[in-house]
């Protein structure tokens, strides 16, 4: 009972799913609108539930246990609880009950996410240009033709992408541009292709019940 | 010459480099020329043919804080060419963080031109000219079901407004009176308006995004399912460029502004490649 009730709902809600694309009567729409509008988004609910329970429950495991680097997992929890509760009691520019502002300081959600969520996110994938170009220079080695190849059309391109490329020569943003259009397009059509295939193929074995691995069984 | 060290420099000392190479053009700015990519003139003619008076433009976000430096600029400057050729403009988020970066926008680029108004038909009059429809979330619900009923996804708008009442809505129903749909993206929210809303209901999709996304969109931009595409910062600034160019609007242009810190930090990646590949090149030979 715990395979084939799981099993029956996939294939049922797998089939009207499909049904919507295929046959375009009111009655299948209708249902798949339903199910769409309604159930995904209680599901979603549930999962965001899920998502947040099990964070919790991990990074309380990992103070418990004293793994690598523990104490920023109260740095975690400490702000999740106190965002939280401005959130909740504080309204998001402060309108609720909770005081969200001592003196000229506050603390509301837009005030928190305009001055630590943006500047924080931006500096974290701000490091990202600090690390490839550190990655780039210990690894991006013209060790064969092939890696050469790579290289050149590496400085192509990123030259490509900057004004810089055409103050230098007219020619060089073209060349970046056909790589984008030409080579770059039939590499990532072919991954694509590859890609919906194994899906596709992934689909059937599930909807068929052939491929029940994600049912727990190992199978 | 002691290949080896150089070969292994630390790492700090590119990190210096780095940012010395990006301050620096940020701080003493000059002006280089953008030019403009086939893609990114795709876009603008698209997003320029529409007929305001029979359909809107769309911008649909699902962009964060993380690149909001890249993703932002793009719509700001969709917001100032649909302003400007008083094309409807609806907005939606598609995560919840950063939805409030929309609204920002919004602000912006509003008080931008109602400074400049004269009257209130050259103003941009939310509700109007204008409609942020918040967040809804799975993306894939508001996505399939713009298709059967803007208003009725999104019941109320970002600031609590029921859609339904707004002026600008009352000849907006679904995808059949948008005229593009550009999904301004750090992830791959394009390609979900193509194989979602294309697909049914025919709605044409344009892409704004990070650089790094942009190689997963150009099969599609050589199909026609997307119109057309600004690639990273360097989309943002020839989009800003054309603007200001057809409409000589002024304003800040900050990817145009970032242009020159970026070509720098291109420069000095390649230059520590260069000397990374004459280190190995050398020691090897030294070995040999």
């Amino acid at each position: 009972m715990r395979e084939k009730i799981p099993l029956a709902l996939l294939i049922i809600l797998g089939l009207i799913g499909l049904t919507d694309r295929f046959m375009p009567h009111p009655g299948p729409e209708a249902l798949n609108q339903y199910l769409r509008d309604t159930l995904l988004r209680i599901i979603s609910a549930f999962a965001l539930i899920l998502g947040l329970g099990n964070l919790i429950v991990r990074h309380f495991n990992r103070i418990k246990r004293k793994e690598e680097h523990w104490p920023h997992s109260y740095v975690l929890l400490g702000s999740f609880v106190l965002a939280s509760i401005i959130g909740l009691f504080g309204g998001v520019s402060g309108e609720l009950w909770f005081p969200t502002s001592i003196g000229g300081f506050q603390f509301d959600i837009t005030t928190i996410y305009n001055k630590i969520l943006i500047p924080l996110g931006a500096s974290m994938f701000s490091l990202l240009a600090f690390y490839m170009a550190s990655a780039a220079y210990r690894s991006f080695r013209a060790r064969n033709w092939l890696a050469a190849l790579l290289l050149i059309s590496a400085f192509i391109v990123m030259l490509g992408q900057v004004p810089l490329g055409a103050y230098i020569s007219p020619v060089i943003p073209e060349i970046s541009q056909w790589i984008m259009e030409v080579p770059n397009t039939a590499a990532k059509r072919g991954i694509e292709l590859g890609i919906i295939l194994g899906m596709l193929a992934t689909l059937l074995k599930i909807l068929t019940g052939i491929e029940r691995s994600w049912l727990g069984s190992g199978r | 010459m002691n290949w080896e060290r150089l070969r292994n420099v630390d790492r700090r000392i590119i990190f210096l480099a780095m940012g010395l190479g990006i301050l620096i053009p940020l701080l003493f700015p000059v002006e280089l020329p953008v030019g403009a990519q086939r893609i990114t003139t795709r876009l603008f003619e698209t997003v320029d043919a529409i007929d305001g008076q029979k359909q809107c433009l769309m911008i649909s976000s699902d962009y964060t804080p993380q690149t909001e430096a890249e993703n932002h600029p793009m719509t700001i400057a969709l917001l100032r060419h649909g302003f400007t050729r008083r094309i409807p403009v609806l907005l939606n988020a598609l995560y919840v963080e950063g939805a409030p970066l929309l609204a920002d926008a919004i602000d912006q680029v509003m008080g931008e031109f109602n400074a400049r108004a004269t009257s209130r038909e050259d103003s941009v009059i939310y509700g109007r000219d204008v409609v942020y429809l918040g967040w809804q979330p799975p993306p894939i619900v508001p996505i399939l079901a713009m298709g059967e009923s803007i208003a009725g996804i999104y019941v109320e708008d970002y600031y609590g407004n029921r859609t339904d009442s707004l002026e600008v809505m009352q000849h907006i129903h679904t995808y059949d009176e948008v005229g593009i749909v550009v999904a301004i993206t750090g992830l791959a929210a394009p390609l979900w308006y193509v194989q979602l809303a294309q697909t049914k209901y025919g709605v044409a999709v344009g892409a704004a995004c990070t650089a790094v996304c942009a190689p997963d969109f150009y099969p599609y931009c050589a199909t026609g399912q997307i119109s057309g595409m600004m690639a990273g910062m360097k989309g943002a600034a020839e989009y800003e460029e054309m603007v200001d160019e057809q409409f000589a609007l002024g304003g800040r242009r900050k990817a145009t502004e970032g242009m020159v810190a970026q070509s720098a930090a291109h420069l000095v990646i390649m230059a520590f490649v260069i000397l990374g590949n004459i280190s190995y090149f050398a020691s090897r030979r030294k070995k040999t």
